[in-house]
């Protein structure tokens, strides 16, 4: 099982890709919105790789609760154990 | 599990019915039906129209026990899900009037979410509030302190006992649903349909719009909440018997690629979308995608619900003309939720008709002069429109200017339509429906067009609203956070929306503000900007500015437009000095 650490780590890892550079330094309680700038566009692609690096589907309602990556990777830990 | 077929032994009656009743009564004698994809792609729910028949009926007379009277409404939360649809049509069966309620959750977004379902619970006074279980918790949470007498999934009306009434269902005079336009999400409009209205607008889409055969089948991603997807997507094959391919939309924004593949896969024949659709395709699509496609089936690729842009789709028809897509199956069409759905539409097979005018007349006398499309020239510079094609029988429109003339042919001005798929008017809103609903039955659409002959050319709209991302935006909504700020005063915030270098809006809002100390100055931007994205998911230029440079129409009213110069003249002036 993989521990919220590893998690954490891919989801910072798919940021660091995602978003573009030169922007503020990717923190797990940095706010995904409003410190690292994402856009709901952008929010889907992360989700879109999240899925498939972890082989799970996130349902609709976990979203509006993830304000941040650590919150993020909470969630996200829920699923894989649950799946 | 299997997929509802195609082809079947049920003649094909092109959707002569008079309430959504007698047309599921009719389907359901056939075989095709509804089909769920998951987020990978895969079948996982089929929905018969025999089956969902059974299934509304059934669910119906469980409702009716709950004592309601007739025409109470029912809401909905508007997920693509199996169960939405069959709530939607337990409704019709019932006599009760269904109310699609939005299924869309941003991130971080909770609070934002459950306001909104506040607001429209309580603007339609649901008597009763239906969702899946993943939506549940948040339709709780909204209906909070509302009173609202039944609230529940499924399974909870399932648990209720049968009604020993007998089921009556609705008449082509009572109302078929209430839809909130996709406006204001501060000011809800609940549009009235009755089952008169769209039934007409479903039959003439099947007959003149789409023009539905034998072997179509339909493929959506559109959401239930919104007019297209609902009516035009959801309704339409009902009305026609075929068989429709359902993906959700977040799926579809997530793996744009998976709308291809059941194209592909099931032959699909008839999609529509609006043009950010087309262009999420072709901006997502990776080299080496095109040859696992196949789109040669695809016949009918709609395209409305926003400003149509040329390139965009022919970016697409570019990229997926190796997989066979035909650039002659795009087919525009224009409408509103306040015709039920269709307005107008090209015609078939004949691609995208494209009219270029002179920007210099236009801008400055609203003339649509044709020009060859040569681009920009020496003498003067084009504009290119897409032609929405013509107006649906039935329907009379007239171009008007601001006094209330009628305006002669490639001229521009308000559009004002007349006919059966209107609008009884906004649910509880006299005061709304008269401003757009004339008492001899016009309808002021709020958007600017020119028409040739009689087709309808839109070049843009009356209304303020812009859309990013296929969301509609309104400038109300911006300036009312703003107004919420202790240093701002109402009336004293103006948005409006811009064009960028790379031809993108961006929204705008110019506060007049008294405050000096630069750290305070950038403290509200900040803040301003922060909540903005939350609640609108949008990027917003905040630009303080002194007492007085707004400006404002004689009766106090803001007026945007020329804010927006005022705003354009102080940019290019800047540039200049930099």
């Amino acid at each position: 099982m993989k521990e919220h650490d590893d998690v954490l780590q891919k989801i910072l890892e798919i940021l660091a890709v995602t978003l573009p550079e030169g922007g503020p330094e990717i923190k797990a309680d940095l706010d995904l919105i409003d410190d690292l700038g994402l856009d709901s566009m952008k929010v889907l692609e992360i989700l879109e790789s999240l899925e498939d690096s972890f082989d799970i589907s996130i349902p609709m309602n976990v979203m509006p609760g993830v304000r941040t990556a650590n919150d993020l990777a909470r969630e996200l830990q829920k699923i894989i154990k649950s799946e | 599990m299997q997929a509802t077929p195609t082809f079947h032994n049920l003649p094909l009656q092109k959707g002569s019915f008079t309430t959504l009743v007698e047309a599921l009564d009719y389907a359901a004698r056939g075989e095709t039906g509804y089909n769920f994809y998951s987020g990978r792609g895969e079948l996982c729910s089929v929905l018969p129209y025999a089956n969902l028949q059974v299934e509304a009926r059934s669910l119906a007379k469980k409702m009716l026990s709950i004592g309601l009277s007739r025409g109470s409404r029912v809401a909905l939360i508007a997920d693509t899900h199996p169960d939405f649809v069959v709530f939607f049509f337990a409704c019709q069966y019932a006599g009760l009037t269904p109310v699609p309620l939005p299924a869309v959750i941003q991130l971080n977004g909770r609070q934002e979410y459950v306001r909104q379902l506040g607001r429209l619970l309580d603007d339609c006074q649901a008597k009763v509030a239906l969702a899946t279980d993943e939506f549940m918790p948040f339709l709780t949470e909204a209906a909070d302190d509302l009173m609202i007498p039944f609230i529940g999934s499924l399974q909870d009306v399932k648990n209720l006992p049968d009604s020993a009434e007998d089921l009556q269902p609705k008449g082509p005079k009572e109302l078929a649903y209430l839809q909130y336009t996709s406006g204001s999400t501060r000011f809800p409009r609940g549009v009235m349909i009755t089952q008169k209205a769209v039934c007409h607008n479903l039959q003439i889409i099947i007959q003149h719009g789409v023009k539905v055969r034998t072997g179509d089948r339909a493929v959506s991603w559109l959401p239930f909440y919104h007019d297209m997807g609902l009516i035009g997507l959801l309704l339409v094959p009902m009305a026609c018997q075929l068989s429709v391919d359902f993906l959700r939309t977040r799926d579809f924004a997530m793996r744009p690629r998976l709308w291809l593949k059941l194209l592909s896969e099931n032959k699909g024949t008839i999609s529509f979308s609006p043009p950010f659709g087309y262009d999420l395709v072709a901006r997502r699509l990776r080299d080496g995608d095109v040859e696992a496609y196949d789109l040669r089936s695809w016949r009918v690729a709609g395209a409305g619900a926003e400003i149509i842009r040329p390139q965009t789709l022919a970016r697409f028809a570019e990229r997926l003309a190796p997989a066979g897509f035909d650039e002659q199956a795009f087919l525009a069409c224009y409408g509103m939720a306040e015709c039920s759905l269709a307005v107008t539409f090209g015609s078939l097979e004949d691609g995208l008709k494209i009219d270029h005018v002179n920007s210099d007349q236009l801008l400055e006398h609203g003339r649509a002069i044709p020009v060859p499309p040569a681009g920009d020239q020496e003498e003067y510079r084009s504009t290119s429109f897409v032609n929405c094609g013509v107006l649906m029988p039935d329907y009379d429109f007239e171009i008007r200017d601001s006094e209330g003339h009628t305006l002669p042919e490639r001229q521009c001005g308000a559009l004002f339509l007349r006919g059966a798929s209107l609008m009884s008017g906004y649910f509880g809103n006299l005061k709304l429906t008269r401003e757009v609903l004339s008492e001899d039955g016009w309808f002021n659409t709020g958007d600017i067009a020119y028409r040739i002959g009689s087709e309808i050319v839109i070049t843009g709209r009356a209304k303020d609203m812009i859309i990013i991302n296929g969301r509609n935006i309104w400038p109300q909504d911006i300036e009312y956070i703003a107004e919420c700020q202790d240093e701002i005063r109402t009336g004293d915030a103006m948005a409006f929306f811009v064009h960028n270098s790379q031809g993108e809006e961006l929204a705008v809002m110019m506060v007049e503000c008294r405050i000096s100390e630069q750290q305070p100055r950038l403290d509200l931007i900040n803040r301003l900007s922060r909540q903005i994205r939350q609640e609108l998911g949008i990027d917003c230029v905040i630009e303080l500015v002194p007492r007085g440079t707004l400006t404002r129409t004689t009766s106090g009213k803001p007026s945007r437009h020329a804010t927006k110069n005022i705003y354009l003249q102080k940019i290019a002036t800047d540039s200049q000095m930099s």
